[in-house]
């Protein structure tokens, strides 16, 4: 919170791309997930055995799935960022519309999961390996939800033509917030799926 | 390029973020409502139960003891009394409160002309509070 | 002062600071009684002096935002008051209201006052902080629906800025959330449950939106910085703020009957708390820093800059020091809870509105500041309320993290009274403590009977 970062132009180096302020959110939501996370491996620390037996119940292949399919997305909103800067609208709009379509993917598979674990009668309460499974993974997909939004609103205001070469630092905020719900998956996927 | 910190940008995250953890908050508290009968016991909560909690509001007591570790600090928490002293040593001692107060300068404890009927309520309703599930808070016995 | 109206904040502000002159009194009471227990027993037993200092406390904090919010709204939307003569007549009412229950409280034993205000139709009463009887209740939503009911329709007619919206949100999240005040279900749990939805999501919640409104305004004021610049970080402070505290709601949820998880997002989103208002301090300092003014009331300066460094210490840091799940269960209800409370109360609550008194209270008596006399004195003030809440914290987390030890760690605990006699020479400390924040606020009484030069409001 320098007096210079309030100022400063946003294509100098040294500055992060799209609004400041989203970074600050990004910051605080990187930090609950970063202590989530912590507070994980302190708990499976204590617990290892209960951990590695209900790990074996999750569903891999879904989680993997997902993890391909958000790479993918945040692939395209790249590419999003990138036809905009060359003032292409249109294109622009076109790859934020596939990153979103992906997202519902995410969303549709991970209920799927959710449907599962739910029917089998799996709740916050049932250990304190469900209890994190659940908590990341639903804080994880709410976060995916709001960045669907976030896209979606970036997206009808760039097909408006609303962004141009000079000024798209909305497409910027968008995708940086979409690159950290991909980014927290990436690390979720593995830390709760997989490591044992 | 327009201004890398924009006052607009910062409403849209405040509106979202509270809207967004305030829905998260509501989502946690629905399922802590579906979880909570396990916990709480309420299936014994009788009558007694009931009027005891409110001779507990009546007479302010919250104003110096604790109950399951929230109130004043003054005076002991109560919330595990029934387990650490009995319903029979609870009745006595809040019966035989003097109104003028103990002498020294001891802590003093109002009397609180409490009817039987009431005493037998109170104790009905400490005894379920011992009851709830706390995840063994207190520490010890004593509070 | 712009706006005529503006002059209804006079009466709020008044009042404000006579409540709290009578919150210190019972304060000193209820220390005293902490160490010579027979201490005006039984006229007044310690569960109603502490009944009627935390109310006065609530009640003139409720008088100061009301003020406060009388005050800036006219200047901020430049528009005179919708009704003065309603904010006028909701001060009498709120005020007589306040008063009778507080003479309820002293003179009537509590159970006779809840009879005689039918507690037994609907029982809201004997929880903490929500004592009030059911009657002065519904008078809090009434004379808070009148008040906002002017304010929204001030907005409405004139201009509206981040400032006025930002503060408008937080009177009506304080109004909706004290809704919550009238749920007293049989079942204790989930009575404690949604109590918190009150007192949790008021003062760590829109009461935050209200402080950070009020000394964004009186930082654009003395600081003259550019509204644009003060109104972004304002949002980005209170989103901060919602962020951490609405699931920081969690950290009262450990004990009290409610599932393990709470536990987990309990203690990670209050870990993250003391964020906003480190921000918020850097925020106030940032701005004094820039400023492009050199505005005459350099008491008001201060207290715009004492009110982030003490938030933060007493909300960010105290508060941290027990929030974590495996600490408060040896900490919870004990001293540190109520070293926490003090410092957090005065540093948030009570200095931003002595902030906007402080710049707000000249312009209503026609100057743009104090003579550098008065000024002096209230600065004075400032710094012996400061250092003495600073120790009476300091003396509370002593008496705390010793019984903590005595009762709760050790191998052989001792019973709560017994622990508590070891502890007597820390209680005499904050009492100590007390009386010297009480010479402070007498000072500061008397810095507003100090003459001297003045210039005329421009």
């Amino acid at each position: 919170m320098t007096t210079q970062s309030l100022t400063i132009d946003a294509h100098e180096p040294g500055t992060p791309p799209g609004d400041l302020a989203i970074w600050f959110f990004i910051f605080a939501e990187l930090l609950a997930f970063g202590i989530f996370f912590g507070s994980y491996a302190f708990a499976r620390a204590h617990n290892v055995e209960l951990f590695n037996q209900s790990q074996l119940m999750l569903n891999r292949a879904s989680g993997a799935v997902n993890a391909l399919v958000l790479i993918t997305s945040s692939y395209f909103v790249v590419r999003a960022v990138a036809a905009i800067k060359q003032g292409l609208s249109r294109q622009c709009a076109n790859w934020l519309g596939a990153a979103i379509a992906l997202g519902g993917v995410f969303i549709v598979i991970k209920l799927f999961e959710f449907h599962a674990k739910f029917s089998a009668g799996i709740s916050l309460s049932t250990n304190t390996f469900y209890m994190f499974y659940l908590s990341l993974t639903i804080f994880h997909f709410m976060h995916v939800i709001l960045g669907m939004v976030i896209l979606a609103f970036v997206m009808a205001k760039a097909r408006s033509g609303g962004y141009s070469i000079e000024h798209h630092t909305g497409v910027e905020t968008g995708a940086s917030y979409w690159h950290m719900v991909d980014l927290v998956w990436i690390i979720l996927f593995p830390l709760v799926y997989v490591i044992r | 390029m327009s201004q890398a910190f924009t006052k607009s940008m910062a409403r849209n995250i405040f509106f979202g973020g509270a809207t967004f953890f305030f829905l998260l908050l509501v989502a946690l508290s629905f399922d802590t409502m579906q979880v909570l009968p396990k916990r709480d016991h309420r299936e014994n909560i009788t009558d007694a139960v009931a009027r005891g909690k409110n001779v507990w509001e009546k007479n302010d007591c919250i104003g110096c003891h604790t109950l399951l570790g929230e109130g004043a600090y003054y005076a002991p928490e109560l919330g595990n009394v029934y387990k650490r002293r009995g319903g029979e040593f609870v009745k006595a001692w809040i019966k035989s409160r003097p109104a003028e107060g103990t002498p020294g300068n001891r802590r003093q404890m109002p009397q609180f002309n409490l009817t039987d009927q009431e005493l037998d309520d109170m104790v009905a309703f400490l005894k379920w509070t011992g009851e709830i599930n706390t995840n063994n808070w207190p520490p010890n016995i004593e509070g | 002062m712009q706006y005529k109206s503006q002059a209804v904040a006079k009466p709020y502000f008044i009042a404000a600071i006579g409540l709290f002159v009578g919150q210190i009194l019972f304060g000193l009471i209820m220390g005293l009684q902490y160490v010579v227990g027979d201490f005006l027993f039984p006229a007044i037993p310690f569960n109603v002096a502490r009944m009627v200092h935390t109310n006065l406390l609530i009640v003139w904090l409720l008088f100061g935002f009301m003020g406060a919010a009388y005050y800036m709204i006219p200047e901020e939307s430049e528009s005179e008051l919708f009704s003065p003569k309603l904010a006028l007549a909701m001060f009498w009412i709120f005020l007589v209201a306040g008063a009778l229950t507080i003479v309820g409280y002293l003179t009537v034993p509590y159970a006779a006052l809840a009879k005689m205000t039918f507690n037994d139709l609907w029982p809201t009463m004997g929880r903490e902080f929500l004592e009030q009887p059911l009657i002065t209740k519904l008078g809090i939503v009434v004379v808070a629906l009148a008040f906002l009911f002017n304010i929204s329709l001030t907005i409405l007619k004139g201009r509206k800025t981040s400032i006025s919206l930002v503060l408008l949100l937080g009177l009506w999240g304080l109004a909706v959330f004290f809704l919550f005040s009238f749920y007293n279900p049989s079942n204790l749990v989930l009575d404690k449950y949604f109590w918190w939805w009150t007192v949790h999501l008021w003062v760590e919640g829109v009461w935050e939106l209200i402080l950070g409104s009020l000394l964004a305004f009186v930082l654009i004021k003395v600081t003259g910085v550019d509204r644009e610049i003060i109104e972004k970080w304002l949002y980005m402070i209170i989103a901060m703020t919602l962020i951490t505290g609405i699931i920081g709601t969690g950290h009262h949820y450990y004990w009290i009957g409610t599932p393990e998880y709470w536990q987990w997002f309990g203690s990670v989103f209050s870990a993250l708390e003391p964020i906003p208002f480190f921000m918020m301090t850097v925020f106030a300092f940032n701005m004094v820093n820039r400023r492009r003014r050199e505005h005459p009331n350099k008491a008001a300066t201060l207290w715009a800059l004492g009110t982030g460094v003490m938030s933060f210490l007493g909300a960010g840091v105290w508060g941290f020091l027990h929030t974590l799940a495996p600490v408060n269960f040896y900490t919870h209800g004990t001293q540190i809870t109520a070293a926490h409370g003090h410092m957090a109360f005065y540093g948030a609550y009570v200095m931003v509105v002595l902030t906007i008194i402080s710049y707000a209270m000249p312009m209503l008596r026609g100057r743009a500041a104090n003579s550098g006399k008065a000024q002096v004195m209230e600065m004075w003030a400032f710094w012996i309320m400061t250092v003495s809440i600073v120790f009476i914290t300091l003396f509370l987390t002593a008496a705390g993290i010793l019984q903590v030890w005595l009762q709760r760690v050790s191998t052989t605990p001792l019973g709560f009274m017994a622990a508590q006699d070891q502890v007597a020479l820390f209680y005499w400390l904050r009492e100590i403590t007390g009386v010297l924040f009480l010479v402070g606020l007498v000072t500061y009484v008397a810095s507003f009977f100090v003459g001297g030069e003045t210039k005329e409001a421009a």
